[in-house]
């Protein structure tokens, strides 16, 4: 049985925030300007990011709410009653609740009777997880469409409230700790949702799924970006293990954070899975007419890059498409709100026939994820 | 990687991208690339498995793993340039423009061992203690399969064998010489073996590619190479587990 998504939304809130103001908003720990701040925003080119926080650090927006507006936007772009759809998928980082999941939450606001719904946890490839799950419950004719929706609120693990509490971290110890603020200056909010049915849209272009797979390699690797843990050598206790929230808080075992130096891993893995496509005969570098990767592609610029075009399987960089440096990285929402902008957006020419791989890693620890799609016609 | 490099910037190893030519591929060696590539990103992952490789991820290395580490590795150099040696001598005068090659590289390493033994006295160590050592069981497995098939006539299969222990060598000079110095307190003048490597291996990916244009033309051939690199990269794993039984 084929899938289409049929239509996409996607919700950015508030304006657009440039380099300078990110601080203002996240707001300046201990009244400190970040050291480290120009640095970061140098080296990943995001221009500018949306927040779901004022500049008092107040929450202008729940998680659930931006997954619900991004969802009633492509369900008013969609040619499909609401009372047809059979299933919804949502995938956070952390929704505004740790329980129940947050695809309850999601339904209730959407007030979509009787539904059956999954919730994905994990990092940025939680969305191609729920992707997947709504895919094959359409594939084995379960249901006539299904809603999948991935939404991020990270600002609220970045706001200064967060560090300052953090007295006796790593955080507090160090001049500079990179690890811990290397996402501040990375991550920001946003949702964006897809709708799934088995049969293309009566207007304009649905997109095919044509496969989708995953690979994982935590067996192998340490955790590369994580929430839970003091970030200390050797530490194995994890955030509820504390006597209270409030000693784990200011341990710094609340605050997000990157190992930096494992960085390098997920675009090494992320190579492994494209060859391990191309050897397997299902990716078609030659074939792909677009491609959208979650991470810009001068994350790339190095000599794994040379090294694919040397061995005849690079994509054309005049092939990728992202608005990363636009909308900024929303983790698990940046493909959904990659994919609603590319359809619509006028810099692009997408014709019946194109074919898009969509690449989705994850540093949390090493998850490395990819689909294609098809432009079709009804 | 340091703090102050966000961007990716290492593979196995690599050429001058400010100077680089179009490298162009007949079809099987791109395969035999392609296929070495993952042969090289599933060697490297699987290196995090390895306690003591792991210990330099998690922050736990110290000096006499360090030490450990060098004892272990010295045979193995030691052979390394006699391998290579062999493999020159086997090409036959059809195969000399590569068998030129790999003179030059055997002559560029041969004493390489002296590094590890000096790197391993500044690290604390004793010079008896390091020329005492004997292979491990992972570097007799290595050294005997490769002496096994560098005695072979025109052994093309060998590039497979250099794509893993050059890459090996950028990956020390790239990712492991800083952090082991960082984590031990111990100074340049104990991984200079480590970090030799990677000034070494500067055009030695486009040598690399030249070799494989030359000797890759059929698809028996791609297999050939790649297999070899799988036993070697599964053989060095091997060794560098071995190092933990020492330990215990």
């Amino acid at each position: 049985m084929p899938v289409y998504i049929t239509s996409t939304g996607c919700f950015l809130p508030g304006p657009p925030i440039n380099c300078e103001q990110v601080e203002n908003i996240l707001g300046a720990v201990n009244g400190q300007a970040s050291f480290l701040r120009v640095q970061i925003q140098k080296a990943n080119r995001i221009e500018t990011r949306h927040y779901a926080i004022d500049e008092n650090q107040q929450t202008t927006h729940s998680n659930v709410e931006m997954a619900t507006n991004a969802a009633e936007q492509c369900l008013d772009r969609a040619f499909v009653a609401r009372e047809n759809i059979g299933m919804l998928a949502v995938a956070s980082t952390q929704g505004d609740h740790p329980a129940p999941g947050m695809a309850s939450m999601v339904q209730a606001e959407l007030e979509l009777p009787s539904i059956e719904i999954i919730s994905t946890h994990g990092i940025c490839s939680s969305s191609t997880m729920a992707l997947k799950a709504a895919w094959n419950s359409l594939r084995l004719d379960e249901h006539e469409s299904a809603l999948v929706v991935s939404s991020e609120l990270a600002s609220r693990l970045l706001k200064k409230q967060r560090y300052e509490a953090a007295t006796e971290s790593t955080f507090a110890e160090k001049k500079i700790d990179f690890n811990t603020e290397f996402l501040r200056w990375m991550l920001s909010d946003g949702a964006g949702a897809l709708l799934l049915q088995n049969k293309p849209s009566p207007k304009g272009l649905s997109f095919r799924i044509d496969w989708m797979k995953g690979y994982s390699h935590a067996h192998a690797f340490p955790t590369c970006m994580s929430v839970g843990s003091s970030g200390r050598i050797g530490e194995t206790k994890t955030w509820q293990d504390y006597d209270s929230y409030a000693e784990a808080e200011r341990e710094g075992a609340l605050l997000l954070r990157q190992d930096v130096r494992l960085l390098d891993n997920i675009v090494r893995m992320g190579v492994d899975g494209y060859l391990r496509l191309v050897e397997e005969g299902i990716n078609k570098p030659s074939e792909v007419d677009h491609f959208l990767c979650h991470y810009s592609s001068h994350h790339f610029k190095n000599k794994i890059l040379e090294m694919l075009e040397a061995a005849g399987v690079a994509i054309p960089q005049e092939r990728w498409w992202t608005n990363l440096y636009t909308r900024g990285n929303t983790g698990a929402a940046s493909m959904f709100i990659m994919i609603d902008e590319f359809v619509r957006s006028s810099d692009v020419e997408v014709k019946e026939g194109d074919r898009i791989l969509c690449f989705v890693p994850e540093s949390g620890r090493f998850n490395t994820t990819y689909f294609h799609l098809t432009a079709v016609s009804a | 990687m340091s703090d102050s490099e966000i961007t990716i910037n290492n593979g196995p190893k690599g050429g001058d991208s400010e100077n680089k030519e179009m490298v162009s591929l007949n079809p099987h060696a791109q395969v035999c690339l392609q296929q070495l590539l993952r042969v090289w990103l599933g060697f490297e992952r699987d290196l995090s498995t390895v306690p003591l490789i792991r210990r330099i991820d998690l922050g736990t290395y110290t000096v006499e793993d360090h030490l450990c580490f060098l004892r272990n590795l010295r045979q193995q150099v030691i052979e390394g340039s006699r391998w290579i040696a062999r493999t020159a001598s086997s090409f036959d005068s059809e195969h000399s423009e590569i068998r030129s090659t790999i003179i030059q590289h055997a002559m560029d390493e041969h004493k390489d061992y002296e590094l590890i033994e000096k790197d391993y006295i500044a690290t604390g160590g004793s010079i008896e203690d390091i020329q005492d050592m004997s292979r491990n069981i992972g570097s007799e497995a290595l050294h005997g399969f490769l002496m096994y098939r560098s005695s072979r006539p025109n052994p093309i299969d060998l590039l497979g064998a250099m794509w893993i222990i050059e890459g090996l060598g950028e990956k020390m000079a790239t990712s492991w010489a800083e952090r082991i110095q960082e984590l031990t307190g111990l100074k340049d003048d104990s991984t200079r073996f480590m970090r030799y490597h990677g000034h070494n291996d500067g055009d030695h990916m486009q040598q690399f590619y030249d070799m494989l244009e030359e000797v890759c033309l059929t698809q028996e051939s791609v297999e050939l190479i790649v297999k070899t690199a799988k036993v070697v990269a599964r053989l060095y794993r091997l060794q560098l587990e071995e190092i933990e039984y020492e330990i215990r």
